[in-house]
């Protein structure tokens, strides 16, 4: 009973790990190119959460066709954040672009707040289900992971085959080296920043197909430590390396909450959380480097 | 060591600052709660600065230790309260209680977080504040997430005038207090080795390593002090002001934050600066939930990001440099 109870949270756990993985590509994106912590992460799923509750409920529109509207959006509050505030604190000590990340994630949300109000919404995509072995998985959470899939890899291809994408790599290299062979390096700043927000919006679309519930303008919080934990966990400055993580850590979250459930007195659900914040911990201590890389 | 006097002048307008708080909230109606406010943030913000001001690095999870110092006073208060003959020994314990725990606290952390640098460490002590409240809640130790209430015991040790005038008069005055003596030891420190270690290694780490410095005792002899007046604050503006402790609220993320803008705001690294910042941030937050109630952190999170775009050295920082060369300059520091 105890495993087929764990191996169908596992699957789910696997499911909820690309959309936890894509969901972290755009933060790990961010510091690999301008070694900045976006500590305002989570807003920003919050953005694309409400995108798509607010084009399903007024507009009727599926969440799947939310997620172009969500990458422009995402995009253009990218280049806007960064030529208003980060462009000028890049060579600034950490606490500056550590604060300005967390207050652009503080605005993001009052502005949610004065805009949408601070009840719980949520929204519902009848699309039928599929029954598996040992677990049932509604179609939105497949639609979902596979988006999530479908993005990483066409992500992966744009960076090893596009100039620009090209240009990306050489400055989380050395960019010093990049700029010394003509490589437009504030440009590129400019594009990742914006790119790691747009993916980042779009993977809040994805997740409210996972959990269609719970939409609030302070939710993105809990997310934001969850996507520290599977940067770490993925190496923190490599947006592949995080959607790995990203899969290792809906199998580690769902399968430790399913353990601890069996636990007597205690509280499943927060043991949870501790155990992600020790394992960042842990990870951080003995392989900064993250879990999935050579040393 | 020769004592010289003028070494101590940059505490006269911290001192005065603090008194005059002290006497315009006990002689004029209405305007202790205000004061006890300002004290709050600025005793925080002073509290901080000898870490995050001192160090440069960025401690997102130092709520956590004002979150035990209140767990400390909290559980002096409801595990000794049926001795009685302790009498106001109570509270001395409490703060006993929250000092030793923040230091062991701070202890566990900084041998883990403080081998990490810039972003690495302030995301380390992200998840050890969240790990540590989930830890509380999940374990389901000291209550777990139903918190503590000792409303009851308080009345029973003090009876209920005495301890209504603990929480409402006491608790702020010990909040001052705490404020002063953290200015003391920044000051202390500033003009000591520490200070001078600090300094070099906020500059250049491995550079002051080199120098031959012990960058890790300094650092964590900041970090230490630090926790130690944060578990004060949380024992006093916290447990015994409002005589509960919930773990979601002592271990709000948004209590750092204020601390890391009160100390920007006034300038990191100065002695004035918390006190300055703090006196801004408590006044404006007070004025605009009048004005403008439940807009404030929409008003403040553009004029933070202005601030450290424009003005990363904040207001005393930029006072020093204004008054170097005149009569001023002892006192601003």
């Amino acid at each position: 009973m105890i495993l087929e109870q764990l191996i169908g949270n596992l699957i789910q756990g696997l499911v909820l790990g690309a959309i936890y993985g894509m969901a972290t590509m755009g933060l790990s994106l961010i510091f690999g190119v301008l070694r900045v912590v976006n500590v305002g992460h989570g807003a920003f799923i919050m953005v694309g959460a409400f995108i798509a509750w607010w084009l399903f409920s007024a507009l009727g529109v599926i969440p799947i066709l939310a997620i172009p509207v969500a990458l422009v959006i995402g995009l253009a509050l990218g280049f806007i954040f960064y030529y208003s505030v980060l462009r000028r604190l890049i060579k600034a000590p950490e606490l500056a672009s550590l604060l300005a990340t967390f207050s652009i994630g503080v605005l993001l949300e009052e502005t949610a707040k004065l805009i949408f109000g601070s009840e719980f919404r949520g929204y519902n995509w009848a699309v039928g289900k599929i029954t598996l072995p040992m677990t049932v998985l509604p179609m939105t959470k497949l639609y979902a992971c596979l988006g999530s899939v479908l993005i990483a890899v066409l992500l992966y291809i744009w960076f090893n085959k596009t100039r620009a994408g090209t240009a990306m790599r050489s400055v989380v290299e050395d960019s010093e080296g990049a700029k010394v062979c003509g490589v437009n390096v504030e440009g590129v700043y400019a594009m990742s920043f914006a790119l790691g927000i747009g993916l980042t919006v779009v993977s809040g679309v994805l997740l409210t197909m996972f959990i269609p519930v719970g939409i609030n303008p302070y939710m993105g919080g809990p997310y934001t430590l969850k996507a520290f934990v599977i940067a770490v966990l993925g190496g923190l400055a490599s947006p592949y390396g995080a959607f790995f993580g990203g899969l290792v850590f809906g199998l580690i979250e769902n399968g430790s909450y399913t353990l601890f459930a069996f636990l007597p007195g205690v509280e499943p659900f927060a043991l949870t959380r501790f155990f992600s914040c020790m394992m960042l911990l842990v990870i951080l201590l003995i392989r900064p480097t993250g879990l999935l890389r050579a040393k | 060591m020769r004592a010289d006097p003028t070494k101590y002048y940059p505490l006269i307008p911290v001192y005065v600052a603090y008194l005059a708080m002290f006497l315009i909230g006990s002689n004029m109606t209405g305007m202790w709660q205000l004061m006890a406010m300002l004290a709050f943030y600025c005793a925080l913000g002073q509290a901080f600065n000898i870490f995050l001001g001192m160090t440069g690095y960025v401690d997102f999870g130092y709520v956590a230790f004002l979150g035990v110092g209140t767990y400390g006073m909290a559980l002096g208060i409801t595990k000794l309260a049926h001795v009685e003959e302790l009498g106001i020994g109570i509270i001395i314990i409490g703060l006993a209680l929250a000092v030793v725990m923040a230091t062991l606290l701070s202890l566990a952390v900084g041998a883990v977080a403080l081998r990490l640098r810039g972003a690495y460490f302030a995301i380390a002590t992200i998840g050890v504040n969240e790990g540590f409240r989930y830890f509380i809640e999940g374990a389901k130790i000291w209550n777990g997430s139903e918190g503590m209430i000792f409303t009851a015991e308080l009345n029973q040790i003090f009876g209920r005038e005495t301890a209504s005038a603990l929480s409402t008069f006491w608790a702020d005055v010990l909040v001052l207090i705490i404020a002063a003596a953290a200015a003391f030891v920044t000051l202390y420190y500033m003009k000591s080795k520490i200070g001078y270690a600090l300094t070099a290694l906020r500059e250049d780490e491995d550079a002051a390593k080199v120098m031959g410095i012990h960058v890790t005792k300094y650092k964590i002899i900041a970090f230490i002090t630090s926790a130690v007046f944060a578990g004060l604050l949380g024992a006093s503006a916290w447990a015994l002001k409002t005589p509960y402790v919930f773990p979601p609220e002592v271990f709000e993320i948004h209590y750092t934050v204020e601390a890391i803008i009160i100390v920007l705001l006034g300038g990191a690294g100065t002695l004035l600066g918390p006190l300055v910042g703090g006196l801004i941030y408590g006044l404006s937050k007070y004025y605009l939930s009048i004005v403008l109630p439940g807009f404030q952190l929409l008003i403040f999170a553009p004029i933070i990001i202005l601030i450290i775009v424009f003005f990363p050295e904040g207001i005393v920082g930029m006072l020093k440099n204004r008054v170097k060369g005149t009569a001023l300059e002892q006192y601003v520091l």
